[in-house]
């Protein structure tokens, strides 16, 4: 018998707690993660649909199934973002897989990328710094200097995997044009991954100073807003605050999605809430960063 | 004694790489660093190169920076040299954390101090760095604050190796 997890028909960071619900029953069945009808997909839900292949193959005794977007250019799409590369190992897939290469565009600055170790961040960083800088600068009219604190951002994000995950994970970067949510053109960071999350990640050191309050939100707000780190060398834990601190400075977005829990640094074009709770629990970790262009003064 | 950190991040971890990110990365350099500060008297300024290097991340600089001055920064005298406006937001976010200050030269020439410190010491080395050694009491005529003030604000900066006595007082630290 399998299940079906349908996922919704635009995959993004808005819908991503609805396809976490159905993906979160337990009931042991193999699943079929149906994105037939699935019309747009962000990278964040690209790399989080993986994260889930993983975690279901990981779980059961077979891998998952999954039955490909039926619209071609959305299916073509998911091939140039470097989707069906890596969903080959987590997913038995049922449908035509485009025979598109990934390749960046002016629009897909980072294919998905797998991280597994420091080697993989060192390529991540230096492929976006020369792929990022005209839209940075010249799209997004941010400094020059910024595209340095980019990659500085997109490099934490990535170790964030190595280190604290338990496994591997994937990053994407893409550049798009927000007409309906924002009216401006954005460049977005998505990092996910199927390991062990905040929570567990920090329950050795953190866990006994909360009591009865431990959970992933507040694992989530130690990390985000204490530095805390699994680690008791004082100099861990700097990573999120970073990308926190560079997240303000160009009034983006932070939002960081870990098992029941998501909190958010919140600009003020968005509405999203700092800190949610009792979300449907999802494996792993999930990042999101979101650069929006600046309105000239 | 100019420490070239691409030729040691070349040699420690790989002749591929121009950026500092990862902490692996920054202990490998580190360990190179400290190799080379062997060969260092304890009185002469280290000045590590920042000059070519690209992308420098906060796990990085807190092994580059954050530990190399708090295991080595009470014996000896650190400069960094060709720092860039995005290494400086890495490693102020380091040297936040840890409470520690270095003297930077970014890629203008422009000489400061990185790092959390007391207005009247920022300001004492700032003229210093400026116009050259003073004693305190020339630098209270020209803050128009107490010698008091600033003679503990230099010694403050003598106890963080940012600044060195001389013949005229004390002299911000340069290469």
């Amino acid at each position: 018998m399998t299940r079906v997890v349908e996922v919704p028909a635009q995959l993004d960071d808005r819908s991503f707690d609805q396809f976490a619900r159905a993906f979160a029953d337990p009931s042991g069945r193999r699943l079929l993660f149906d994105a037939h009808a699935t019309q747009w997909a962000s990278p964040y839900g690209l790399v989080g649909l993986l994260a889930a292949g993983q975690a279901a193959t990981e779980r059961g005794p077979e891998r998952p199934l999954l039955t490909i977007p039926g619209d071609r250019d959305v299916a073509h799409y998911w091939g140039r973002a470097g989707f069906f590369e890596h969903a080959a190992e987590w997913f038995e897939i049922h449908g035509k897989v485009p025979r598109v290469k990934p390749a960046h565009s002016s629009d897909v600055l980072l294919e998905i990328t797998p991280v597994r170790g420091t080697d993989d961040v060192h390529s991540v960083v230096e492929a976006i710094q020369a792929r990022s800088a005209a839209i940075l600068s010249g799209e997004l009219g941010l400094e020059a200097t910024a595209t340095m604190g980019f990659a500085m951002a997109l490099s934490e994000a990535c170790q964030n995997i190595v280190e604290h995950a338990g496994t591997s994970g994937w990053v994407a970067v893409q550049a798009y044009h927000w007409r309906r949510r924002l009216g401006r053109r954005v460049v977005v960071i998505a990092v996910a991954d199927a390991g062990v999350g905040f929570r567990h990640s920090l329950e050795a050191t953190q866990a006994s100073r909360y009591g009865d309050r431990w959970s992933d939100a507040t694992a989530l707000e130690a990390a985000l807003f204490q530095g805390a780190s699994r680690f008791r060398d004082p100099g861990r834990g700097q990573g999120l605050g970073g990308i926190a601190r560079y997240v303000n400075r160009w009034s983006g977005k932070l939002s960081v999605r870990s098992g029941t829990a998501r909190i958010a640094i919140v600009p003020a074009w968005d509405d999203d809430n700092p800190l949610t709770d009792g979300l449907p629990a999802f494996p792993g970790s999930q990042v999101l960063m979101i650069i929006p262009a600046q309105q000239p003064e | 004694m100019r420490i070239d950190l691409k030729t040691i991040l070349q040699r420690t971890v790989s002749s591929l790489y121009g950026d500092l990110v990862t902490r692996p990365t920054g202990q490998a350099v580190r360990g190179g660093i400290e190799q080379v500060l062997e060969a260092l008297d304890g009185e002469q300024i280290a000045v590590i190169d920042f000059g070519t290097v690209g992308c420098l991340d906060i796990s990085c600089a807190d092994e580059v920076v954050g530990k190399l001055l708090l295991q080595h920064g009470q014996a000896r005298y650190f400069l960094l040299h060709g720092v860039a406006a995005s290494h400086c937001e890495a490693i102020e976010h380091v040297l936040e954390r840890h409470r520690l200050a270095v003297v930077a030269r970014d890629r203008e020439g422009r000489v400061r101090v990185l790092g959390p410190m007391d207005e009247t010491a920022r300001l004492a080395f700032t003229l210093l760095s400026d116009r050259g050694p003073a004693d305190a009491d020339e630098l209270a005529s020209r803050l128009s604050l107490p010698p008091e003030a600033v003679q503990q604000a230099l010694e403050a900066l003598r106890g963080q190796r940012l600044v060195q006595r001389s013949a005229d007082g004390y002299m911000a630290l340069s290469a």
